[in-house]
């Protein structure tokens, strides 16, 4: 944990920039969207603005994401060890990615 | 109304790829780091294009976690994003789920200025997972 890790700053900027770009394309699409228009009675002004995040999830999102690449590494790093080469290649990611994925 | 549309999308979308170029970047230098000290902690090495495969990966895997933590907010009658939405999210690996619990933990035992607010917190926590969470300060 006290390793490398996220800026929360950085993941924040990615999340806000999905959500401002989700909020245009519902404020476009109107409440046609059948997807995002659950909340269509709370009232136009109110459901398109962004959503935001606080700090602590924020941070909580920046470990999910290293706990995500470092389990990358780490499994592929298993892989690796079994073949007894000390280099991850490109098949040993693709050995792990499938249970990764399924984990995340 | 469609030619002036997709004038303005297509301009729109040209400045949406740079700021997703420029992100993009940044999170794959942070993702070099992370990995190469990780690999490090394996005794290994790992060759770049691999790295920039993972840090692809992880930054598609943001653009869904940021998906799903909105629509959990939402679900929720929320416009913020709170830490129960991010553990959530995490819900298909029990593992990564109590991981990330015990990370909040950790960070709420670092900053104890408002008392009331965790005690709320852990009580709704305590409510919504059946997972044994210990809070010694209940």
């Amino acid at each position: 944990m006290e390793d490398e890790t996220f800026d929360p700053d950085l993941i924040h900027a990615i999340f806000k920039h999905i959500w401002t770009k989700r909020s245009l394309e519902r404020e476009r699409n109107g409440g046609n969207d059948a997807l995002d228009s659950e909340l269509a009675g709370a009232g136009t002004s109110k459901k398109n603005r962004p959503t935001s995040a606080n700090a602590h999830a924020l941070k909580l999102s920046c470990e999910l994401l290293r706990v995500f690449i470092a389990e990358a590494v780490g499994r592929a790093a298993t892989i690796a060890e079994a073949e007894g080469v000390s280099k991850i290649e490109a098949t040993h990611l693709e050995r792990i990615l499938p249970q990764l994925l399924l984990d995340f | 109304m469609e030619g002036d549309g997709n004038e303005i999308d297509a301009e729109r979308y040209e400045e949406d790829e740079s700021v997703t170029d420029i992100l993009r970047d940044r999170f794959r230098l942070s993702t070099i780091s992370i990995a190469e000290t990780q690999a490090k902690k394996h005794g290994m090495q790992i060759s770049e294009p691999i790295i920039a495969c993972i840090s692809e990966l992880a930054f598609k895997y943001t653009a869904h976690l940021a998906k799903d933590l909105e629509l959990f907010a939402q679900h929720a009658n929320r416009k913020c994003v709170n830490t129960e939405d991010v553990i959530l999210a995490a819900h298909r690996n029990e593992h990564v789920a109590s991981t990330l619990r015990s990370f909040y933990d950790d960070l709420k035992a670092k900053e104890p200025q408002s008392e009331r607010k965790r005690k709320k917190a852990s009580k709704n926590k305590d409510k919504a997972t059946t997972s044994a969470v210990h809070f010694p300060d209940l």
